[in-house]
Parts: C-alpha cells; sequence; structure tokens
C-alpha cells in the first residue's frame, strides 16, 4: 500500500496534468473560432467581478485577476481635504441612516465616467465609423466616433457622457472624452471642463474586456488618475429597460420620505 | 427557496464607505435598519414595477387588530428579473408574506429582503438589498 499510494499520486498529478493542457488547447481551438479584431468588444457585458447577486449574471465563473481598487483622486492641495472631509461626513451620515441626497436619488444618469462603472450590463455595438455603448443603468448611452476630431474644448457643449472620438491602436479602442458636465459627480470628485478621459478598451481574452481609465483636469488634479475596470462577456443577454419614473427620495427634506400613500 | 447571496453585509457597507455614495443605481439603503428584520403577513393592495424601485403596498394588521398599510420596497426590475421575478408574479388582493428591515425612523415602510407568494415560492430582493436573515414563520430577528 505504501508504495502504491505515491504511485496513485503521481498518477493523478500527470492525470490533472494533462487535463490542464487539453483544456489549454481546447480553449486556444475555441478562442480561434470566436470573432476576434475588432468585432470582439460587439455583444452583452457586465460588470466583473460582479460584486452582488442580481447585478450580473450569477455565474461562478473567475477567470482573469480582477482590477485593483480605484486609488484616490490625486486633488490639488486646496481640494483634497474638502473631498476627504466630505467622503468621512457622507460615511457618517449613512451610518446615522440619513445618506445625502445625490445625482442617483435625484434620478439623474450617472455620466462620464461613472456610466463604465457598469453596475447593471452594458451593451457595446460596433458599427462602421462608430461605437455606442449602451448601459442598462439608466438607459444611458455614449456614442464614439472613429477617426473624428473632438471640438475644441470651449465649444464642446457640456452633457453627461460628453463627446467622445476613438480610434483603433491594434485591437484596443483609444477613446478620449471630453465636455462632461461641470456637475456631473464621480465618486464625487470635482472637475472643471477641461477634464479629459482616456479610455484604452480591449479583449483580455475572449470573454473579459478590460477599459483603463485616465483622467486628467489642469484645474484640479495633480497628475493623471488611472484605474482599471473589467467586463465579462454575458452571451445572449437582452438589456432591460430603465426609465427612472417614480422618485420617492426626496432631496428638498433632510430626512428621506417614502410615500406612503398609495399612488392614485 | 431563499436564492443565496454571494456577498456579505460586510463586502456592501466596505463598499458603501469606500465609494462615499450610494453603491447601486438609485439611493442608498441605509434609512432602513440595518440589523432589524421582521416578518409581516397581509393583502397587497398595489404592486408597482417601476424604476428605479419596486414597491409593494400591502395592509398589515398588527397584533391588536389594526390595521396599517405599509409600502414595502423592492430592488428594481433588472435586479429582480435577474433573479427571478416576474413582473406579474404578485397581484392586488393576494395575501403574500414578506421579511422586511422597517425604517429606523418608524414610517410604516420598509425595505423587502424576502417575499412569500400564497403559493409559497419564495424570492430574495437581490444582492444590493442584502438577504433575508430570518426564516419564514419563525421568530423575527431583533
Amino acid at each position: 500500500m505504501t508504495t502504491r499510494q505515491p504511485r496513485a499520486a503521481r498518477a493523478r498529478r500527470l492525470t490533472s496534468a494533462l487535463a490542464t493542457i487539453a483544456a489549454a488547447a481546447g480553449a486556444l481551438t475555441v478562442a480561434a473560432q470566436e470573432p476576434v479584431g475588432i468585432m470582439g468588444i460587439n455583444g452583452s457585458w457586465e460588470r466583473y467581478p460582479n460584486i452582488a447577486s442580481g447585478l450580473g449574471s450569477d455565474s461562478a465563473r473567475v477567470a482573469p485577476p480582477a482590477p485593483g481598487p480605484i486609488p484616490d483622486p490625486p486633488l490639488k492641495p486646496q481640494y483634497i481635504g474638502e473631498w476627504r472631509a466630505s467622503a468621512a461626513r457622507a460615511a457618517e451620515l449613512i451610518q446615522q441612516g440619513v445618506p445625502q441626497p445625490d445625482s442617483g436619488s435625484a434620478c439623474l444618469p450617472q455620466g462620464m465616467p461613472g456610466m463604465m462603472t457598469a453596475i447593471f450590463p452594458m451593451e457595446v455595438l460596433v458599427s462602421p465609423g462608430q461605437v455606442t455603448m449602451i448601459q442598462e443603468a439608466f438607459n444611458q448611452v455614449r456614442r464614439v466616433y472613429l477617426d473624428e476630431e473632438l471640438p475644441a474644448v470651449e465649444d464642446a457643449e457640456p452633457r453627461f457622457s460628453g463627446h467622445s472620438a476613438g480610434r483603433w491602436e491594434g485591437e484596443t479602442l483609444v477613446v478620449e472624452t471630453i465636455g462632461v458636465k461641470d456637475y456631473v459627480r464621480f465618486r464625487n470628485v470635482p472637475h472643471s471642463m477641461s477634464m479629459r478621459i482616456v479610455e484604452r478598451i480591449r479583449l483580455v481574452d475572449r470573454d473579459y474586456m478590460e477599459n483603463v481609465l485616465t483622467v486628467t483636469d489642469p484645474e484640479y488634479l495633480t497628475a493623471p488618475w488611472t484605474w482599471k475596470w473589467m467586463y465579462r462577456r454575458w452571451p445572449g443577454y437582452k438589456l432591460q429597460e430603465y426609465v427612472c419614473e417614480d422618485n420617492r427620495y426626496d432631496p428638498s427634506l433632510e430626512y428621506q420620505q417614502l410615500r406612503v400613500e398609495p399612488a392614485q | 427557496m431563499i436564492r443565496s447571496d454571494r456577498a456579505s453585509a460586510a463586502a456592501l457597507f466596505a463598499l458603501a464607505l469606500v465609494a462615499g455614495t450610494p453603491a447601486f443605481a438609485h439611493h442608498s439603503f441605509a434609512p432602513y435598519e440595518p440589523d432589524v428584520q421582521v416578518q409581516f403577513t397581509g393583502v397587497v393592495t398595489k404592486y408597482q414595477w417601476t424604476n428605479p424601485h419596486v414597491y409593494i403596498e400591502m395592509d398589515i394588521r398588527s397584533a391588536d387588530g389594526e390595521t396599517k398599510r405599509w409600502l414595502i420596497e423592492g430592488a428594481n426590475p433588472g435586479i429582480l428579473n435577474r433573479i427571478g421575478w416576474k413582473w406579474n408574479m404578485i397581484k392586488v388582493g393576494d395575501e403574500i408574506s414578506v421579511i422586511v428591515s422597517p425604517l429606523r425612523n418608524g414610517d410604516p415602510a420598509a425595505l423587502l429582503k424576502a417575499v412569500r407568494l400564497p403559493d409559497g415560492t419564495i424570492f430574495g430582493n437581490g444582492g444590493p438589498a442584502g438577504p433575508a436573515r430570518i426564516k419564514f414563520d419563525e421568530e423575527s430577528a431583533q
């Protein structure tokens, strides 16, 4: 028995190694049959990793390493103190059960760059001259025009999602965005109309896409603010409608008030 | 059966702190009791399938016989569809049971944790709202 066990263990290790090689070969074969290149980003996606049940597919698949946390913004010294204090205040109010109103509680869309969090699933449509990104959350839509010039910053009509121009660098879609309304907030970080967001979007494999974002803003930031989001392909998922139509949160009141009388 | 919930309350709490703003699409669930869950049974007077939240209004009779109308807040239709709900699975007049966390301020409104339909089927309310920590027809957790 004592001699058999190591042999059995060796056999198991060998079997396991062979299975790994076979799986890898299989994955390569499948990958080769799937759409690659710029069409590869087409389709439905969910945030990766999915952080809570119901936000995505609830699939147990876990493959590439998840992105790290988003670093604090490199705000200029005159802004960083207020930003930290306001984050602490917001956390304290949540603890007390009286969260501050924000754009979400007012039923407003997230805008850029927050919408690319993909809190709910997202659809990417690649068409000639354009990549369209649709978020289920708030029905938000971005249109990235390929190989076009962005308007000058001072001419860019302020929008929630701004103005975006893109180009393919190999199989990486590089998108530049300007013209985000100055009251659109991501993580409550202030920004000016000079804010510029560069996204480098690419498939890391057939089913996972990464988006490396870099935000610059000469008025508020001392350095580029960079982080990575990832998305997992969700084959066949059909985005749902999201019209924010019954907002029972009234920011004019000190406390969140929920309407308790039946609507007529 | 209550659907399992992979995100722990601690993780969600940490996320809310880090983000500094509500982590989800609409508003924070902070006005609701974080640690109290109770079961109510009552008759549905309204079932509203809307974004940013689904609402169930129900008439609930208390132990002293008084009937009060409660507003039960659900997640949004997208989340609920993804965990198996259907827009028409609850009807006015249905007697249903819910496990909820009431508002901290005492108003008759509550955050849904789980619902049991007349046929006995049980659904959760998705990860952001957090899981039911009590079972139907067992003693309420305080």
